[in-house]
């Protein structure tokens, strides 16, 4: 028996490696500086992923900025006034959310941001975005805070702390470790999406810095880059590939880190 | 308790660090790069966006690139997103142009806010490749046999009806592979279009669509054009159809196809060319127009138009006359760079009906281009 979960463990991680190693061979040999700093241009003359990273980061950001507090207010609610009807079916609901196609998120923004405005935007990407994130935050946060032991709860409650001093000065900080793994594990997830981005912030071939343009991203220009007629092309969509890998990667390495202590 | 408050502030302190980076990294203005935006009020920076049918996408960023540098203050941008969903921002009006493969049907027209152009830009070709490994001539293929590898009629490489038109070749016993697009595609379109105009029983079982329905249980769909050339390259004894700038780009077998004419004729420019040459007599007033099963000696039977589709009266003087400009400058200026690319010019008798269409476009009833 420990043979054969052992032989799955290593099959595990082997495909793992093999897919990282792989990226990393086809992608290594195109980036440079060029690449990273460039805009996409016309095959045969060079060109790279420079707006697509700055892109990126910035829908990602806009993501967070939005889908943190909703989404820990939310988890906040569940863990500690939750068990009600409401709680449930909020539970339930956001489930069911995590489930979701998140094409399907994109094309619910395409019709609540992108008609009206008359354009795909970085806006309708960061929010498309942000909708994927809530309930995973959500979910975790109360995971999270259901772990913290009710004797604190009791112990602060007991000092004459009004309740939402409990929840702020002795719950968060308590589960703020374990939130912050699921945001950043949240994080890794939405800048890793394709589909919600190619309907709502589309791509452009500029930098761009304002919200309110189509906007590009890694994933969505790997997508393009993949998708063409040209090896070269190819070859810029293996490199863009392992520059977003090792971008989730760090992500991920950077929480298993901070968070080793609790394991 | 202690550990995780202080392992947690770690976290939200990287994060903090991570967010500033960001930020910095933003706000960083590469050199040589405009920061003005939208529009044509103000800072005389005139922005457009274009989507639509990835075929043309190679010339069109092409375009796009060199007429920024002949015009540093207009930025404008080529989205590929497909012939449908460019036909549809038209319509949405999320796109100040849009690009098919397909001309607009009269009905998709009638949903649009004005009258409809349709300006061609250039030509190109869909392309029949293969996997055979032993097979080292050119395959010669009819409309007849084509159809009847995807209706199903024919299931052996070494068929009859294949080896007529191929007496040279040692056609392998072993099962054809049909490879279709399984997306909504102009390529579809146009390969659908030459089968449906040359073969009765393909116009009823199939007919001509972006996305038919294709007879079940013969072949397999594949996404895309790298779709379809991915399936066709890995699998042996397999047929797909793509357009001639994929096929060209990666050195694909190519099948010579039968013409009306009753040439085998190969994929190629020339061919390209021959047959918009020979259909130019029969352009509609609208230039919406299918050019397959050409008449000529030397007309490759499965080629096309493309088409940049802009409403006529354009709702912003400023963005209206940039992009009447530089739609004048591709079908001119723009045409130069075609050969690279594998795409055919138009033919000069086109580019002048396109300029009439180009010159026709108006703003608040002002022509633009005088």
């Amino acid at each position: 028996m420990t043979t054969l979960t052992a032989a799955c463990a290593v099959f595990a991680i082997v495909i793992l490696l093999i897919i990282l190693s792989y990226i990393a061979v086809r992608g290594i040999t195109s980036i440079n500086l060029e690449f990273l700093v460039d805009t996409p241009k016309p095959v045969g003359e060079g060109g790279g992923i420079g707006n697509a990273i700055v892109g990126s980061v910035m829908m990602t950001l806009l993501a967070t900025l939005i889908g943190l507090p909703i989404g820990i207010g939310a988890g906040v609610y569940m863990a500690e006034f939750g068990n009600n009807w409401f709680g449930s079916t909020v539970r339930f609901i956001s489930d069911t959310l995590i489930g979701i196609p998140s094409i399907i998120i994109g094309i619910f923004i395409y019709t609540l941001v992108v008609l009206p405005m008359g354009r795909q935007s970085g806006l309708a990407g960061g929010l498309a975005l942000a909708i994927i994130m809530i309930p995973i935050v959500a979910r975790t946060t109360e995971e999270m805070i259901r772990l913290v032991p009710n004797s604190m709860r009791e112990a602060a409650l007991a000092l004459g702390a009004p309740q939402w001093r409990v929840i702020w000065n002795i719950v968060l900080p308590a589960a703020s470790a374990g939130i912050a793994t699921g945001v950043m594990l949240a994080i890794a997830r939405i800048s890793g999406e394709t589909a919600p981005l190619l309907f709502t912030a589309l791509n452009s071939r500029f930098y761009n810095y304002f919200f309110d343009q189509p906007m590009s991203s890694l994933t969505v220009q790997i997508y393009n880059y993949a998708t063409g007629p040209f090896d070269i092309e190819h070859n810029m969509a293996w490199a863009a590939t392992l520059i977003l890998v090792g971008l989730i990667l760090t992500i991920n390495i950077a929480v298993r880190y901070l968070t080793r202590k609790r394991f | 308790m202690s550990t995780k408050y202080s392992s947690g502030k770690k976290i939200i302190f990287v994060f903090l660090i991570f967010t500033v980076v960001c930020g910095l990294a933003c706000s960083q203005q590469p050199i040589g790069q405009s920061n003005n935006l939208t529009g044509s009020s103000g800072s005389g920076t005139v922005s457009l966006l274009g989507k639509g049918a990835s075929f043309p996408d190679p010339i069109y960023k092409k375009w796009v690139s060199e007429y920024g540098k002949v015009n540093p203050n207009i930025r404008i941008d080529y989205q590929s997103v497909g012939s449908g969903a460019g036909q549809k921002a038209l319509l949405d009006k999320t796109a100040d142009f849009g690009a098919s493969d397909e001309a607009m049907s009269d009905e998709d027209l009638k949903k649009g806010d004005g009258e409809i152009l349709h300006i061609p830009t250039v030509l190109g070709a869909v392309v029949i490749t293969y996997n055979l490994a032993d097979v080292k001539e050119p395959l010669k293929l009819s409309a007849e046999t084509i159809s009847d590898i995807y209706l199903g009629n024919i299931k052996k490489w070494n068929d009859e009806r294949i080896k007529k038109d191929n007496p040279n070749l040692t056609l392998p016993d072993t099962d054809i592979l049909p490879v279709y697009r399984a997306d909504s595609s102009g390529t579809s379109a146009v390969f659908t279009d030459f089968l449906s105009k040359t073969v009765p029983a393909w116009k009823e079982k199939v007919g001509a669509n972006k996305q038919p329905s294709w007879i079940t249980g013969v072949g397999t769909g594949a996404p895309r054009n790298d779709g379809v050339m991915g399936q066709v390259k890995q699998t042996p004894n397999s047929i797909g159809y793509v357009e001639l700038t994929f096929a060209k780009a990666n050195n694909l077998p190519t099948a010579q196809i039968k013409n009306k004419a009753g040439n085998f004729v190969e994929a190629s420019l020339e061919g390209v060319s021959a047959a918009a040459a020979s259909s130019v007599g029969q352009m509609p007033e609208d230039l919406r127009v299918q050019i397959t099963n050409a008449e000529g000696e030397n007309a490759y039977p499965i080629a096309s138009y493309t088409y940049i589709l802009v409403y006529k009266n354009q709702p912003d003087a400023g963005k209206g006359k940039t992009l009447a400009d530089f739609l004048w400058w591709a079908i001119h200026d723009g045409e130069k760079f075609t050969k690279d690319l594998h795409y055919a010019p138009l033919p000069t008798e086109i580019v002048k009906k396109a300029e009439a269409k180009i010159n026709s476009m108006t703003a608040g009833g002002k022509p633009l281009r005088q």
